[in-house]
């Protein structure tokens, strides 16, 4: 067989063309299901959820226990200004979190009320799909997870969070930090934070931090999977309210009536 | 006759020189003469670059708290940069791929400076990402990492795709006058002996050029449409209040040809002006496109139209609060700005013929570019305020930084453009002359291809050319 340049070209594109078409493939058509955790079925069998207690909660006015334990313990930075705050746990006026709770006949004083905001933990988290670089995912026992050394701060995951849950590093944090705990990292300037379910602390056994440090004994936690657990028994017939439900993204934060 | 060998002396160069560039001199000669101005442009220029240079210095070392951008508002001046110049970078395809698609014979003097300002502004679009980012030094980690469920590897991959077939089409567009100026001499030829890949002009060699000019034609049609349709899906994907609308794709295609086809008109009159290009870019030429970029008005405020009429007539809360922040709240200055500069300036300029002169579609095109780097910051910010969440006092003013680094990239992208046409020839010369020696007689052919056949049927002709 004798070849001219151009059949040469030819023939030698389609053989790259061909050899390019499964990894091609591949790449677009593979739901890569992302990589396990360690011990992934036994995390699975768990469901981690939250309920807060609004009447507990506003007993005693002011307080801010909760936030202090989560901030302090996750070396969470005090930025001083409303433009670079972060935050993972804060509190928000109960109007502006349940507008659909307001009617014109509404007396009850509960509308300036404190309401605690912190991640959802969605089962069907709407924020992880946009990460370009998987630097927040899903764990299997539901908890959304963020890997700090990934994040190539596009921001994007703040975009998806209908909840305003994530906050950004606009500048470098350490300075800010009051008191680093040495047991948790610190995050550089470019990168996405956000609540974690305190999972550092359900690894030893430990409840989270903020559930633990609220005198009022306002915030519970547990396994939603295990119907005898204290979360379980805390829901059980009372009226619960969940931010947007509507949206779909099943969160796993209660607020009990 | 007696054909004696004259050695090659400079007389026989000059000869060669003269046939070589026949009627177009002014074509090559800015490539040849450099004048004092240009070396003010240019100083110009690379004044503003520097400026937005530190500009990112200053950003890359202290992190994005140098920006207006607040945890609210977390998206700004960058983004819009992105969807604005991308959305520019349509023009090229529109003025060069779709009016050779569809033979306009008067697109040859303008599709090479379409298809450049394509290429150039194109790598500010992507770049503008890139200065946004937080950590751009792990900016890799999105292939490394690729997840393609997001938005943006989407992105990723349509502007890479637009990028190289634009840059093919310049480039392949490009050959014949490369070889022309190969064979002038003189200072560089070795630079364009290599990039003409040995081309001589023959029959064979033109046929081959028109038809692979032609495939990239057609192809770089969709793959444009892809680019501006996935650029809306980063904000369409999201389920936050008017980014989350299935008639971004078409409306920001729209707005993308829009403007793209508006910075090409000012682009044509910088050139004409400045390279006294007169006799070649035409006021027929800016006539013509003023007609399509009226058309491309009227589309724009239908999009714009549609859009909103349906978010006001479902009239729910969450997508009113921010309608209303932009009709009548604190970005209804912006908002109305906007649309002035895009439609109520320049629709009458445009449609009156009268005004549709030189300098009239220049204001009006001027006009729209403008309206449409404030359309994109009018649907990115507001969005962002989030009334649906719980949140007080979000606001953005843009700093310095953001100013600096976007007149950088305005600054940079002139830049090229000026040092490009001081390597190639802007307008394609080949072009033209084929246009000058062939096309009067191919139209004619065409035109009566067209016509009804009259008489006794004749044997069908099936010849389209």
């Amino acid at each position: 067989m004798d070849f001219d340049r151009r059949g040469f070209l030819k023939v030698a594109g389609l053989t790259l063309l061909g050899l390019s078409v499964k990894p091609g493939w591949q790449v677009f058509s593979k739901e890569e299901p992302a990589e396990p955790s360690p011990g992934a079925e036994t995390l699975a069998r768990k469901r981690w959820g939250m309920g807060i207690y609004f009447r507990k909660c506003w007993k005693e006015e002011g307080c801010r226990d909760c936030i202090d334990a989560c901030h302090r313990i996750h070396n969470v930075p005090d930025m001083g200004t409303l433009k670079e705050e972060i935050k993972w746990i804060w509190k928000a006026p109960y109007e502006k979190v349940f507008p659909e709770h307001e009617f014109e006949v509404t007396e009850e004083d509960y509308q300036q009320k404190p309401v605690m905001l912190l991640c959802n933990q969605c089962d069907n988290p709407p924020c992880i799909k946009y990460c370009p670089t998987r630097a927040t995912w899903r764990r299997e026992d539901g908890i959304v997870m963020m890997d700090f050394h990934r994040c190539i701060g596009c921001r994007y995951c703040m975009a998806g969070c209908p909840y305003g849950s994530r906050s950004f590093n606009w500048r470098d944090p350490r300075p800010f930090i009051k008191k680093v705990n040495l047991d948790f990292p610190t995050r550089t300037r470019g990168v996405v934070e956000k609540c974690n379910f305190c999972v550092e602390r359900l690894a030893q056994g430990l409840i989270p931090a903020c559930v633990e440090a609220c005198k009022e004994k306002a915030l519970v936690f547990g396994d939603l999977k295990d119907p005898k657990s204290e979360i379980r028994e805390a829901l059980k017939f009372r009226t619960l309210y969940q931010r947007m439900p509507e949206l779909g993204t099943k969160p796993k934060i209660y607020y009990i009536l | 006759m007696v054909l004696t060998p004259r050695p090659l002396g400079i007389e026989h160069m000059l000869d060669k020189q003269t046939k070589i560039i026949g009627e177009d001199r002014v074509l090559f000669e800015h490539i040849w003469k450099t004048g004092k101005n240009f070396y003010i442009t240019i100083s110009i220029l690379i004044a503003l670059v520097l400026l937005g240079l530190y500009a990112y210095i200053t950003q890359y070392l202290t992190g994005l708290t140098v920006t207006g951008l607040s945890r609210q508002i977390f998206w700004g001046v960058y983004i819009t940069n992105f969807v604005f110049f991308i959305g520019i970078s349509h023009a090229g395809t529109f003025i060069s791929a779709v009016l050779r698609v569809l033979k306009a014979e008067w697109r040859r003097p303008i599709s090479r400076l379409s298809e450049l300002t394509t290429v150039f502004i194109l790598m500010f679009g992507v770049g503008s990402v890139l200065i946004d980012l937080g950590r751009p030094d792990r900016m890799l980690y999105a292939l490394r990492y690729a997840n393609f469920q997001s938005p943006l590897l989407w992105d990723v991959c349509s502007i890479a795709t637009y990028l190289t077939v634009s840059s093919i089409s310049l480039y392949l567009a490009l050959i014949p006058d490369i070889a022309m100026l190969r064979d002038l001499g003189g200072r560089g030829e070795w630079f364009y002996r290599i990039l003409s890949l040995g081309w001589r002009g023959t029959e064979e060699e033109h046929h081959r050029l028109d038809k692979a000019i032609g495939f990239v034609s057609v192809l770089v049609i969709p793959v444009m449409i892809t680019v501006h349709t996935v650029v809306s899906f980063v904000f369409a994907m999201t389920i936050q209040p008017l980014w989350h609308s299935g008639i971004f794709g078409p409306y920001f295609v729209v707005g993308a040809i829009f403007s793209g086809v508006a910075s090409v008109i000012v682009v044509m009159a910088v050139l004409r002006k400045v390279y006294h290009l007169e006799s070649y870019i035409k006021p027929i030429h800016f006539n013509n496109i003023g007609i399509f970029l009226m058309a491309m008005t009227l589309l724009w405020f239908y999009f714009t139209f549609a859009e909103y009429i349906t978010v006001v007539y479902g009239n729910e809360p969450v997508h009113m609060a921010i309608f209303w922040s932009k009709i009548s709240g604190k970005f209804a200055p912006l908002f109305w700005l906007h649309f002035t500069l895009c439609f109520v300036i320049p629709l009458p300029i445009l449609a009156v013929r009268r005004f549709r002169t030189i300098r009239g579609t220049v204001i009006a095109s001027i006009s729209i570019v403008l309206g449409m780097w404030l359309e994109r910051f009018v649907i990115i910010v507001p969005t962002l305020t989030r009334q649906r969440m719980p949140v007080q006092g979000a606001y953005y003013i843009p700093t310095w930084v953001e100013w600096s680094i976007l007149a950088g990239c305005i600054s940079l992208f002139m830049l090229l453009y000026a040092l490009f046409t001081k390597v190639f020839p802007i307008v394609p010369v080949w072009e033209v002359r084929e246009g000058r020696e062939k096309a009067a007689a191919t139209v004619a052919g065409r035109i009566t291809s067209y016509m009804p056949e009259t008489g006794a049927p004749k044997e069908q002709s099936h010849q389209v050319s």
